[in-house]
């Protein structure tokens, strides 16, 4: 007979509960995003009253701690990320010792009913948080769906909409910032007067986001943000911050629209190879992914699923209709927010028209990663002329990406003429992805070149008449000039296109 | 069991004998993926259409000649086995037909029919799951269409099997031109296709239970295969699970575990009383993002194998690159082993079978449960109430 002993049946983790009551104590840490809007959520929890700090910026050590902590095969951006956090923590653990940690600290991130790993982020964390033996640590999912989700994790986040709108526009004001930053810097006559521009502006708006008025926990706080011209005026200020840097737009200079999966293609820095600033050096414009687009995809998302349960379900039509406005308030406050800034920052997609676009090779239901985007967003550039090259970052072990890569080659066969650099990204094989996104790249300047000379040919202004014609428009050399589509794809041949226009 | 697995029935004589005549129709399914868990539906779908039982053609089991004759060249992306040879088999059922097929219907499966649906945060497909045919499509389609160019019409319906009441209008949405499908034909056809596959998956959950009743009769060992419903696929799990029992142990695969109140109950006692869970089909003590359907099962199965007597050992089936079971690895081993239950993993299952090392761990699996069964059985049988569901009442 054998012993009766006791089962030790596995429990999956659970946070302690962060209480109200710890809230001035406990430091929020969060990240995934870039600097900018990190600074800027930041403000916007702060002037909740959270104390709240960024995790440093991705390094390439984190790829190591990531892959030494969680079960091996995980895709690159969770591997990133839970190594980042798990460096983190084991550095302050060092500093002041484990249980301060634990209880000065939790961590914060968004999560999805992913069908991918980003709904299970959670799970290396946890296992990495085993690992760095900081079991007790708490870590919260946020759902990026919901906008009032209430009192959450024991009361210390009370996630409401005041709340949630601050995060919100926090990540929008972070993406106009990031649009004028990668159209300026390439063109810049004083090296490094755009970066500069860059941090002003967001303490800029961090000083904005943390002094914002206190209107109430929903509804007043969703009128003032929609309607208060609070965020307007402070993004008037950013206006001038960058009206004050010359560019020199006649440059001519491929456009290269980064697409791919969220995390790296939001991501500045080591985890994707710092390609965004790596494609600048090598001669390039680079039109950088707003998160803006891809919450509009959410809602676009969610309004799919909707419209379908509406067709058996009276109920789901209050709530299309519902979302409809919500989506609607959205376009105009993006755009509204634009419009301070000169209507320069490039305005939204409309997510029916990249569904329409993905759907003879991309199902539009197919969430997951970015869904129909990546093949919505290739063909949208390439029709309406907003980039010469389309690089789309893949993480490395993927799930839904390898999925809408592969229907790439379908859009491909169709559209011969569309440069599309696919580069996996595995965090160590910096070398033989930039290498490919090179060849590519190469191709994109011939095009830029020659689309160049065609406009001046078109135009009969040759770069010389229109350094002459600029500088007689001072103006025209603020990086806050008007930046019109004339149909070219490069930012030199819509501006030269301008020059010539404004000289008849 | 699995020879058996695509095989056809005729209708259920209670099916209303369709207006259309679509007797000569020919319609080609790939065995791929969650075809595996769904067959029942989609032959009973069509059937009910009035298309004939042989003229539903499964492509065949997945192999490496398969993909070597008819996918070459045509996979677009590196990525876990079970997609990549997804082309073999849409390469099968467009060239290697001796009488050529009229469609292809390969389904976007968004949403599978889980029992564990209601309990858990979702019932989602893998993302490479339902977006598969979207990525394999391309291979045919992207220098020429290779379809349209043999005379067959692809079709491939966005359905959500989790959701019943939307089935027939997503039918109608994906095969409404090329079945010539209306809403009532579909709605018709849709209830016969969820009859048959629940009255299947009623059939094999009995015959499990069959089998658990002998093993606790005779107090002898089973073993419980934790796997996606693929890995029935002798092309994809290498039947590793068919070399074990050929030692003498039964095998269960937990896709067909009997659901029974009373087993069940008794499983799960010691749970429900301290309130751990809310119910047996509860998973959130130790997965709380529950949006995956299969992933969700395979959880739920390590949680039952860890209580019951009989199962002595998990076989743990993944393939190569699996981004679904990769976060699951370890808490599955945690759940199995915490129950003083034998885990063996086969965690990188791709094309060719690995054959000398598949037999190697076979026979260690083989000897470690006939070494420890036993003692196994007895501990986990002395943690659960004395009156035992699976054992004739006293
Ligand atoms: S979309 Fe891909 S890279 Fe991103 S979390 Fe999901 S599996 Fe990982
Ligand atoms: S569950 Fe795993 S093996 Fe199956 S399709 Fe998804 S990634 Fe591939």
């Amino acid at each position: 007979m054998a012993t009766v002993s006791p089962p030790r049946h596995y429990r999956a983790y659970r946070p302690r509960p962060f209480t109200a009551a710890e809230r001035k104590d406990v430091t929020i840490l969060f990240g995934g995003l870039t600097w900018k809007h990190e600074r800027l959520v930041q403000a916007a929890l702060e002037n909740q009253g959270y104390k709240a700090l960024p995790l440093p910026n991705i390094e390439r050590v984190d790829l190591d701690v990531g892959k030494e902590l969680t079960d091996v095969g995980a895709c690159c951006p969770t591997t990133f990320t839970t190594g980042s956090l798990a460096r983190f923590l084991r550095d302050k653990a060092k500093e002041i010792g484990p249980e301060a940690v634990n209880r000065n600290y939790v961590y914060m991130t968004a999560g999805s009913c992913g069908p991918c790993r980003f709904g299970q982020y959670h799970e290396s964390y946890t296992m990495a948080l085993d690992g760095i033996g900081l079991k007790e640590f708490r870590l919260f999912l946020l759902d990026q769906t919901e906008l009032d989700q209430g009192a959450a994790a024991g009361g210390g986040l009370e996630m409401n909409m005041a709340f949630s709108l601050g995060l919100v526009w926090g990540i929008l004001c972070g993406d106009l910032i990031t649009d004028l930053e990668y159209r300026t810097r390439p063109y810049e006559v004083v090296p490094g007067a755009t970066d500069a521009a860059v941090k002003e502006a967001v303490e800029r708006m961090y000083q904005a986001f943390r002094s914002r008025p206190n209107r109430g926990r929903k509804w007043g706080a969703l009128a003032w943000t929609l309607f208060s011209r609070y965020y307007t005026n402070a993004l008037k200020d950013v206006r001038r911050i960058f009206e004050k840097v010359e560019v020199d737009r006649l440059r001519v200079k491929p456009r290269v629209k980064i697409t791919g999966e969220f995390w790296l293609q939001t991501h500045e820095g080591d985890g994707n190879y710092d390609i965004k600033r790596w494609l600048e050096r090598e001669g390039a414009e680079v039109v950088p992914p707003p998160i803006a687009v891809w919450l509009d995809y959410l809602i676009g998302l969610a309004l799919a699923e909707l419209e379908e349960k509406a067709e058996t379900d009276p109920k789901a039509r209050k709530k299309v209709r519902i979302v409809k406005l919500l989506q609607k308030a959205y376009t105009w406050s993006y755009n509204r927010l634009r419009g301070a800034l000169s209507g320069i920052p490039a305005e939204l997609p409309d997510q029916k028209v990249l569904q329409e676009l993905a759907q003879p090779y991309y199902h539009f239901r197919l969430n997951g990663g970015e869904g129909y985007m990546l093949v919505g967003k290739a063909l949208y550039a390439h029709r309406n002329k907003h980039a010469h090259m389309i690089c789309e970052l893949s993480p490395y072990s993927c799930m839904p990406n390898t999925m809408s890569v592969g229907a790439m080659a379908n859009v491909m066969g169709q559209h011969p003429d569309l440069l599309y650099s696919p580069i996996e990204i595995k965090g160590d094989a910096e070398v033989h992805a930039l290498s490919r996104c090179q060849m590519v790249l190469t191709e994109a300047k011939k095009r830029a070149q020659r689309e160049f000379d065609e406009a001046a040919a078109r135009t009969g202004l040759t770069l010389e008449k229109a350094r002459e014609l600029e500088s007689k428009r001072p103006g025209l050399r603020s990086a806050m000039a008007p930046f019109p589509h004339h149909g070219a794809a490069g930012t030199a041949a819509n501006h030269l296109i301008e020059l010539a226009r404004r000289s008849r | 069991m699995l020879r058996t697995w695509f095989g056809r029935r005729p209708s259920a004589p209670s099916t209303p004998r369709p207006a259309k005549d679509r007797s000569k129709l020919r319609v080609g399914i790939p065995r791929v993926l969650n075809v595996w868990s769904t067959h029942r539906f989609w032959t009973a779908f069509l059937e009910a259409l009035g298309v004939r039982p042989e003229n539903i053609v499964y492509s065949s089991d997945t192999s490496e000649d398969q993909g070597r004759e008819f996918g070459k060249g045509r996979g677009a992306v590196d990525c876990c086995y079970p997609v990549k040879c997804m082309s073999g088999h849409y390469g099968e059922l467009v060239f290697g037909q001796r009488r050529k097929l009229d469609v292809i219907l390969s389904p976007i499966i968004y949403t599978l029919p889980s029992f564990l649906h209601g309990h858990v945060q979702g019932s989602f497909s893998c993302t490479r799951v339902a977006a598969g045919p979207e990525n394999i499509k391309s291979g045919f389609l992207k220098e020429a269409d290779v379809f349209s160019g043999n005379g067959i019409r692809y079709a491939s319906p966005f359905v959500s099997f989790a959701e019943r009441a939307l089935m027939p209008r997503q039918m109608v949405k994906g095969l409404g031109d090329v079945l010539d499908l209306d809403l009532e034909e579909a709605t018709k056809a849709v209830d016969a296709g969820f009859d048959a596959l629940d009255e299947f998956n009623a059939r094999m959950r009995s015959k499990s239970r069959e089998i658990l009743e002998s093993c606790a009769r005779e107090d002898r060992p089973c073993l419980l295969v934790l796997a996606r419903p693929y890995h029935m696929d002798p092309g994809i799990g290498h039947e590793i699970e068919v070399n074990v029992q050929a030692s003498g142990f039964p095998i269960l695969w937990m896709q067909y575990f009997p659901l029974d109140s009373d087993l069940l109950e008794w499983v799960f006692h010691d749970d429900l009383k301290s309130g751990v869970i809310r119910n047996c089909f509860d998973i959130s003590d130790v997965w709380p993002s529950s949006y995956s359907a299969n992933t969700n099962e395979i959880l739920w199965g390590a949680k039952v194998a860890a209580r019951l007597p009989w199962i002595t050992c998990v076989l743990r089936l993944s393939s190569y690159e699996c981004g679904m079971d990769q976060p699951t690895y370890t808490p599955v081993q945690k759940i199995v082993e915490g129950g003083d239950t034998l885990l063996f993993k086969f965690g990188d299952l791709d094309s060719t079978k690995p054959s000398g090392s598949v037999r190697i761990r076979v026979e260690t699996i083989v000897h470690y449960v006939r070494k420890s069964s036993s003692d196994i059985i007895a501990r986990k049988r002395a943690r659960l109430p004395a009156d035992c569901p699976l054992l004739p009442r006293r």
